[in-house]
């Protein structure tokens, strides 16, 4: 395993200091674990090798190899096999766990504070882990389950289950929307992405390395069809030089953006380094496709496609010559058109208003990294040298940068910060400056599988516990004594709902899906001819339906595999990264401050009015507290009054009610009956503790 | 369904109640913070303005100068129709703008508008903040700042709101600041009908706020406990008559507003500021025009013609106009030469705005660029000038210091000198 060498190696280099040096002993090897025998409680000290069927493969510390049916173990055993078999082993994830533990403590210690925040009790738990990895709150059943489990290795299990849950990619993906800017339709040439939307979805399925992601993603060629990956670079074509400040806040952790037009006032880059860097894309071709009455440009097709398409489309019944009535087809060879190639006759040249040192207005720029060494172009392409540069061991801000935005996911709170934009002192002087270069090299050596990263995390001790109380200030650096308080996100706050309205089936439930349009955009222009591609245009036609004069422009339709999905008012019952990306303004996600992406990591937290009277009146709130509320009438099968108040709570705070609020509840069930009911879960809903992630 | 403002209108005493209810939360806003921090400068002299309320339209995107307020002869910079003259010799607009020439008497245009920020967020945020973008604090938009600096209006309707954005803060300001955001000029306070009848509503509320001071004496959180100050100002509002103010759909000039979120919601702030709203931003996109600009501008031109030209005339029939400030912002300009696509890139070097009404001396055109629109050719003004000129038409001590929690002052406009000129 890389884990093993990477991560022991980088171990050894960090921390010089003995407490580390014994730590870093317990990393690498796949320690093992102890199984259990259900007919006799005898227990066997082996580690897990695979998974076959029912027999669960084991190394022993002898090295012989033994093979053991489910059936002989203990329940327990039998489901860690089943999570190993899907995720790994998890030694390694607690042996890295305990470090990053050790650490925190080390600096803690320092600093003269005693441990960590209090341990989480178990509700706690359950609500923050289902949230945090799969984007939404508990249902009563997964509450109770889990609440009433006793079993000891319940906690890592959980986690285990919840990483493997058709959500965590969900959840994933809401993160991922925000901070690479998802949109469903790029304007204003009115292009539909759900091809890229559907490739991201589709990587973080399959748990796709992060590094392979961000390579294919730079890399890429073609238009939408033939690889949907290239809706990254097509996402800012006619604005380079924004894609390329933001491709360096999002890989590199460096806004360079004001260095577009002048050095930079407080850091080192100056306006020669933006250009120089900005110049490994100086020979990428971004396509629009054609605008307006100009013809569309389609650079994989032969001279004179475009016209032989187009008569016999006309010849086929396209009404050409009535620019009203051939805009589908318009469209559809414009989409075609819109395209990513590396054309070697464009080169990178300074603006004509350059004014920094070490170049003039209008010189050509040759590309030359940010930091660390030079990238080397040699025999391959100036993006493929840029993305081996950029994955490189050698580069380590790559690492750095998606390591502590993922422990900003986990925690609330990044170990640096901002996580779009820090310096290498601040890397160097952060208050874990340990436990970031821990962290970074964990990324390294897990590979960049995020969601093995995040396990790591979850397992830490420092996360189980209560959220700080007090919010940390930007006057002090954090301490990191555990998570923080978080708002939840749009996406969980709404998922959540979605829950508590329609049950689990919303995870199951599948909305637009790009593949439609992927294969339709698909075309080899050497090989298909004008009356096979011509058939594709005519499956497109056919599924466009027209939405009126308004939004003619908007391809919002062309999604034939979506399902009609139940709706309230006019939002579809459906998770939030199943929705049109961003959701309309004025959505119960946008007002509960979704990113518009247009910008990086531009979600908001912040309360607003809008968002509780959407809570107190809202169509959603009826659902939950109205005559039907689907809530209610699951606890008709309870008789106790106070298992009908505790399953309220379980419900939306997925927590036990303290004494007084069982006395609140049971009030309000005396006074008026079920009607007390809804009321209850209408004010729990409506307490902002709701909203939090604890 | 009941409304509560319903059952308001009707019974004198609980309306009564409200109003005790509204002097003591007037939206939420404690007693306290609804004394302003600020005394305002002394109202009527000289060299203060006289404007109360201020209406900011925000043309989101870059709106082109060059096809708008500031054209030129050269036809290379052009896009083909010639600039058309308005009712004040001299003062000429692009072709679209065909309404507001015969108000360009009302007007005074800035065009020598010039900021350092190329970039979409980073401009908007300093046209609406005067602030630079920084990562480590965000600052108030003008709607805030005028009521920590003047004080809140003994209303229960919000002091500031932001019509075409769904969410808005107050910055370091109290979170109670924040303008009231409407993303749908048309669509009134989302939610604003109770699920139930009064004395439920009450009963439910009661425990939610129960449980809800529990939460937030458990972890001290600004952003928790501005939850409880939301739902504190939305009960309040849900009691008001007020809230009829949000309503346009008995509005008779509709149409000549234009059917557009600009014209609606320039629709919406006039409204508004006749109920005593003294703050309306409206925000408006679509005017990022690297493609295809002819039909771009066509289209986003004559919103603009219509919106801003019946809004001139419409708080004029209502002696609004006086008391009122209207700005027209954006983040930047737009590049002289068309580039491939057909449209116009970004160029925060040069660009144009717009002040009417509120004191503003119509007829004017203040600075200009130089003959093909490449820079400012005289009296530039930064974004920050901009905003102490509103600032000033506000009557507001632009030297009065504010500080944020952690004791860092700031001014509104940002010490930016006021172009005391445009005022009569």
């Amino acid at each position: 395993m890389k884990l093993f060498s990477l991560t022991r190696a980088s171990a050894s280099l960090l921390y010089g200091t003995a407490i580390m040096a014994t730590l870093s002993l317990s990393i690498g090897r796949a320690d093992a674990r102890t199984w259990t025998s259900v007919a006799d409680g005898r227990t066997l000290e082996a580690t897990f090798i695979s998974l076959e069927g029912d027999t669960i493969n084991l190394k022993l510390a002898n090295g012989n190899d033994v093979a053991v049916p489910k059936s002989r173990l203990i329940p327990a055993d039998g489901e860690a096999a089943d999570r190993f078999a899907v995720l790994g082993d998890d030694s390694r994830v607690k042996a890295a766990a305990n470090n990053i533990d050790a650490l925190i403590a080390g600096t803690l210690k320092k600093n003269d504070v005693a441990k960590f925040n209090a341990p989480l009790p178990d509700d706690l738990f359950a609500r923050r882990v289902y949230l945090d990895i799969i984007g939404r709150v508990p249902t009563r059943e997964e509450f109770q389950r889990f609440a009433e489990n006793a079993r000891p290795d319940k906690r890592e299990a959980l986690i285990d289950e919840l990483l493997m849950h058709p959500g965590y990619a969900s959840h994933m993906f809401n993160y991922f929307a925000d901070m690479y800017r998802l949109i469903g339709k790029y304007a204003p040439q009115g292009i539909r992405s759900e091809p890229y939307i559907q490739w991201w979805k589709e990587q973080l399925v399959d748990n796709k390395s992060y590094k392979q992601i961000v390579t294919d993603m730079i890399t890429a060629e073609g238009n939408l069809g033939h690889n949907p990956a290239s809706g990254f670079l097509l996402r800012d074509a006619g604005m380079e030089f924004d894609a390329f400040s933001n491709f360096s806040q999002v890989f590199l952790g460096i806004d360079i953006s004001c260095a577009q037009c002048h050095d930079h006032p407080f850091e080192d880059w100056t306006q020669m380094d933006f250009y120089r860097m900005a110049a490994f894309f100086g020979n990428t071709q971004r396509t629009t496709g054609g605008y307006g009455m100009s013809a569309a440009t389609l650079p994989d097709a032969p001279d004179g496609w475009e016209e032989e398409f187009t008569a016999y489309a006309k010849a086929n019944g396209v009404p050409i010559d009535n620019r009203q009535m051939s805009q589908r087809f318009t469209y559809y060879v414009r989409a075609l058109g819109w395209n990513l190639t590396d054309n070697d006759a464009l080169e990178m040249k300074l603006p004509h208003d350059f004014r920094g040192g070490g170049g003039k207005p209008d010189q050509v720029v040759k590309p030359r990294t940010l930091v660390g060494d030079s990238a080397k172009t040699g025999g391959m392409t100036l993006r493929q040298g840029l993305a081996e540069w950029m994955t490189a061991p050698e580069n380590p801000r790559f690492a750095t940068v998606i390591a502590n935005r993922m422990w900003d996911r986990a925690f609330g709170k990044g170990l640096v910060e901002p996580v779009h934009d820090f310096s290498d002192e601040q890397i160097e002087e952060a208050m874990h400056a340990d436990v970031l270069k821990y962290a970074s090299n964990m990324m390294r050596g897990v590979d960049y599988d995020l969601r093995e990263f995040m396990r790591i995390l979850y397992n830490t001790k420092v996360y189980q516990t209560m959220a700080t109380a007090v919010e940390p200030t930007s006057a002090k650096p954090y301490l990191f004594t555990g998570p923080v308080l978080r708002r939840m996100r749009a996406e969980q706050a709404w998922d959540s709902l979605m829950l508590l309205a329609a049950g689990p089936d919303i995870d199951q439930r599948k909305g637009r899906d790009g593949s439609f349009l992927r294969a339709v955009l698909n075309v080899n222009f050497e090989e298909e001819t004008v009356e096979q591609v011509f058939a594709k245009y005519k499956a497109y036609e056919a599924e466009y339906r027209d939405l009126g004069a308004g939004v003619v422009t908007d391809m919002n339709s062309i999604s034939p595999s979506q399902p009609d999905l139940p709706r309230i008012g006019q939002m579809e019952m459906a998770r939030a990264a199943e929705m049109i990306q961003p959701a309309p303004a004025a959505s119960l996600l946008d007002t509960f401050g979704q990113s518009d992406r247009e910008v990086t990591d531009a979600h908001n937290f912040d309360g607003s009015v809008p968002q509780v009277l959407a809570l107190m009146n809202g169509d959603i709130t009826e659902r939950l507290t109205g005559s039907s509320s689907k809530i209610v009438l699951e606890l008709e099968s309870l008789d106790a009054p106070e298992d009908k108040v505790q399953a309220v709570f379980f419900t939306v705070l997925s927590r036990y009610p303290d004494p007084e609020e069982r006395q609140l509840g049971l009030k309000m069930l005396e006074d008026y009956g079920d009607d007390g009911i809804r009321d209850l879960t209408w004010a729990l809903l409506n307490s902002p503790e709701f909203l939090f992630v604890q | 369904m009941m409304n509560i403002a319903e059952l308001a209108g009707r019974d004198s005493h609980s309306r009564r109640l409200f109003m005790q209810q509204a002097a003591q939360f007037s939206l939420g806003v404690s007693l306290t913070a609804a004394l302003p921090s600020m005394a305002r400068a002394q109202a009527g002299t000289a060299d203060t303005g006289k404007a109360k309320n201020l209406i900011y339209i925000y043309l989101s995107g870059g709106m082109t100068h060059l096809d708008t307020f500031d054209p030129k002869d050269s036809k290379g910079v052009m896009l083909g129709d010639d600039p058309i003259s308005t009712n004040v010799d001299g003062m000429r607009f692009g072709s679209q703008l065909v309404n507001l020439a015969k108000h360009a008497d009302k007007m005074a245009v800035i065009n020598s508008m010039s900021s350092q920020n190329g970039a979409h967020e980073q401009g908007q945020y300093e046209m609406r903040t005067a602030y630079e973008k920084l990562a480590t604090i965000v600052h108030p938009t003008m709607g805030p700042f005028l009521e920590e600096m003047i004080g809140k209006r003994d209303s229960i309707l919000p002091d500031s709101v932001v019509v075409g954005q769904s969410t808005s803060n107050a910055g370091y300001l109290n979170p109670s600041r924040s303008p009231l955001p409407i993303a749908d000029p048309n669509g009134g306070v989302p939610n604003s009908s109770l699920l139930t009848d009064d004395t439920r509503f009450e009963r439910r509320m009661e425990i939610a706020n129960k449980l809800g001071k529990q939460f937030v004496s458990k972890y001290d959180y600004s952003g928790a406990k501005s939850y409880v100050e939301y739902y504190n100002q939305a009960t309040t509002l849900l009691k008001s008559t007020e809230l009829d103010a949000f309503d346009i759909s008995g509005e008779s000039n509709r149409e000549a507003y234009g059917d557009t979120r600009l014209g609606q919601g320039c629709l919406l702030a006039r409204r508004l500021i006749e109920n005593g709203v003294r703050t309306v931003e409206v925000i408006s996109g679509g005017w990022d025009m690297h493609v295809g600009i002819d039909t771009a501008i066509a289209e986003k031109g004559q919103e603009l013609d219509m919106a801003l030209s019946t809004l001139l005339e419409d708080l004029e029939s209502r002696g609004l106009l006086d008391s009122t400030l209207v700005a027209v912002g954006t983040e930047f300009g737009r590049t002289p030469n068309i580039n491939m696509n057909g449209g116009r890139d970004h160029f925060p070097v040069a660009y144009s705005t717009v002040l009417a009404g509120g004191g503003i001396k119509g007829g004017q055109v203040y600075g200009a660029t130089n003959k093909e629109g490449t820079k400012v050719a005289s009296d530039p003004v930064r974004p920050r000038d901009f905003i102490a000129t509103i600032g000033h038409g506000m009557g507001i001590d632009l030297e009065a210091e504010i500080f944020s929690p952690n004791g860092r002052p700031f001014k509104f406009g940002r010490g930016g000198t006021p172009v005391t000129k445009l005022f009569g």
